[in-house]
């Protein structure tokens, strides 16, 4: 059998519940937004190959649950995990603030070196805006792979480029840096 | 002696005396005042009532509550005036004895014949009484096995308040308890409700708040605000009620198919897209607090799944992997190769009971069965998502890699199920439940 990719990602998405992981998820891999959205309970999976420079690149996405119950099983998706992208909502300062906790959760779960990603979820509500993107840079500029990046979940405003297009752009931008990469 | 008996007989007694009145020892949250007061009145009343007839009806209502307790005074007086101190112990051992009569022949003979079986005991009071018992127990029995195959649509409110056993089987006591239940619901929320913005319940009422709008998206039902506030209350009220496990998230599914049934006694067409408003306050005081209680019992069976660590959810997911391994090695064998983990799949199944897997509807006619089996939702669920799993043995096997399992299984295709697809997985179920209950050790590799 031929083979289907050149290179094969594991990545993972952590972040409060309500802050958009699985919608950013379903518009990564399926290309569309999911009106009629519903909470993801424990782990769910998703799969995506995408074309980077002539090389196909499949990307395995472990999506998960924000709720603090389901963190016995959720950790056990850390160790795995090649990047993991840590999702806040930019109008819901506790999920901004609870990013550090996330932050916590890696260090004692995943493996060393590990590639991760701060996203700030829900651009198209900029009305709404609690979390400013300075403050973002500001506290985790000691984390200097973490790339900022905004995404909306809407088609609207930010939000119209799908989220694929800015994780490209992230990637050739930070070759080395970003997980995608 | 006498007391001694009469201690035993307390013992195995299914219904106490007096039971009306709601026991609140030990239990969180705290006693709510206002219940207490009502109960000391009442209970004063009682002693007053018989030299005021001003008082009568109420009374008389308290009567009515507590007639048990009276019988019960009754028989205690007969025990000591009966020259043989073996009444009791007899009396206990004929009601057993005809429950277990009843429960191995019912298979094959009416009805009749079992309390013919009772009669033909030197008949006094208390027989006749114990065989009442035995007829009330027979009732619920045949009520289980009646619904196991399912429950017409215009009976299924009745009998899921009945089968959840939330309503009592004592016909006469029914109207009174669900009166009474639904105060004090209504209670709760009256006491607690606005609780649920300080500071120490803010996490709770956050998530809830922001699971409502997500519960069952494609139904529009669930989308209209009076919907959504109810299911809010429900919710709350469930989850400052269970501290152990309080509140998460796949819980919020459980509430509809309730929901769903004690609506459609009030909706002849389409309930799925009913507008609740064309309803009255009344209706949906009762849906609601109706709702409330018969989740609150399915849930005090499975409520280790929902506390820390899930240890119930973890526990299942480890014995339905045992079970495949036994029942189709094939398949389990395949998931091996392949490196996907029952978890991954299955965690979904035992902590929203196979709702994201199955339409709505289906779920509601699995429940049908899940209150009619013994331990239905803790147990016999096991034997159903085992069953669950096997129906699709062969896109299983045809999947060649971890993703493809993981994106089939994620995605059972079910949409177009119904109550037949439902009868089959159900039948299944038994079959292997029965096949392993007879015999732990069956196909042991």
């Amino acid at each position: 059998m031929a083979k289907a990719y050149d290179h094969l990602f594991k990545l993972l998405l952590i972040g409060d519940s309500g802050v958009g992981k699985t919608c950013l998820i379903i518009r990564f891999a399926e290309d569309n937004f999911n009106n009629t959205y519903i909470s993801t309970i424990g782990i769910d999976f998703k799969i995506r190959t995408v074309d980077i420079e002539g090389k196909k690149i499949k990307l395995q996405v472990w999506d998960t649950a924000g709720q603090e119950r389901f963190k016995t099983i959720t950790t056990a998706y850390y160790r795995g995990a090649m990047g993991i992208i840590l999702v806040y909502d930019i109008t819901d300062e506790k999920s901004f603030e609870n990013i550090q906790n996330w932050m916590k959760s890696i260090k004692e779960n995943a493996s060393a070196g590990v590639e991760r990603l701060l996203l700030g979820n829900k651009c198209d509500m900029e009305a709404k805006r609690k979390v400013q993107k300075e403050q973002a840079d500001k506290a985790f500029s000691s984390l200097a792979r973490d790339i900022l990046l905004k995404s909306g979940g809407r088609r609207s405003g930010n939000g119209n480029k799908p989220p694929s297009t800015d994780l490209k752009t992230c990637d050739k931008k930070n070759t080395n840096k970003c997980s995608l990469g | 002696m006498a007391a001694e008996n009469s201690k035993q007989f307390w013992k195995r007694s299914a219904k106490l005396p007096g039971s009306i009145q709601p026991v609140y020892g030990a239990q969180h949250p705290p006693l709510d005042p206002r219940l207490t007061k009502n109960f000391i009145k009442e209970r004063s009343k009682v002693n007053t009532v018989p030299l005021k007839n001003k008082k009568a009806s109420s009374f008389h209502e308290f009567a009515r509550n507590t007639s048990d307790a009276w019988d019960i005074g009754d028989d205690e007086e007969e025990d000591f005036s009966s020259p043989s101190f073996q009444t009791l112990n007899s009396k206990v051992a004929l009601a057993t004895a005809a429950q277990v009569l009843e429960n191995h022949s019912k298979l094959r003979v009416k009805p009749e014949r079992s309390q013919s079986t009772t009669s033909d005991v030197p008949a006094n009071y208390k027989v006749i009484k114990s065989s009442s018992d035995a007829q009330l127990s027979r009732n619920s029995n045949e009520l289980r096995k009646c619904s196991w195959p399912g429950v017409p649509r215009e009976v299924r409110p009745i009998t899921w308040r009945l089968l959840s056993g939330y309503l009592p089987a004592n016909t006469e006591r029914r109207k009174l308890t669900l009166q009474r239940k639904r105060e004090e619901y209504f209670g709760f929320i009256e006491q607690y409700y606005d609780s649920r913005n300080e500071e120490h319940h803010q996490d709770t009422y956050r998530q809830i708040h922001i699971d409502i709008p997500r519960t069952n998206p494609l139904i529009p039902l669930f989308q209209q605000p009076l919907v959504q506030e109810i299911f809010e209350r429900i919710l709350f009220i469930w989850a400052i009620r269970h501290p152990a496990s309080g509140y998460v998230q796949g819980i919020n599914d459980l509430v509809t198919p309730f929901f769903v049934v004690f609506l459609s006694e009030y909706v002849e067409e389409d309930v799925e897209n009913f507008d609740v408003t064309n309803l009255s306050q009344d209706m949906l005081r009762s849906i609601e607090a109706d709702s409330f209680w018969c989740m609150s019992k399915l849930l005090d069976g499975i409520q280790d799944n929902y506390t820390f660590a899930q240890p119930g959810i973890q526990k299942k997911v480890k014995a339905l992997e045992e079970l495949v391994s036994r029942i189709d090695e094939q398949v389990h064998n395949h998931f091996r190769r392949y490196e996907v983990e029952y978890l991954q799949f299955a965690f979904r199944w035992m902590n929203n009971l196979l709702m994201r897997e199955l339409p709505l509807r289906c779920t509601i006619r699995l429940w049908d069965t899940y209150q009619s089996e013994p331990e239905g939702f803790s147990h016999f669920h096991l034997y159903v998502c085992a069953a669950f799993l096997i129906k699709w043995r062969k896109e299983i096997l045809d999947e060649e890699d971890f993703q493809g399992l993981l994106m089939l299984l994620q995605n059972l295709p079910t949409i177009h199920w119904g109550n037949e697809e439902i009868g089959l997985l159900l039948a299944e179920a038994y079959r292997l439940k029965y096949m392993f209950a007879d015999a732990p050790n069956h196909y042991r590799r």
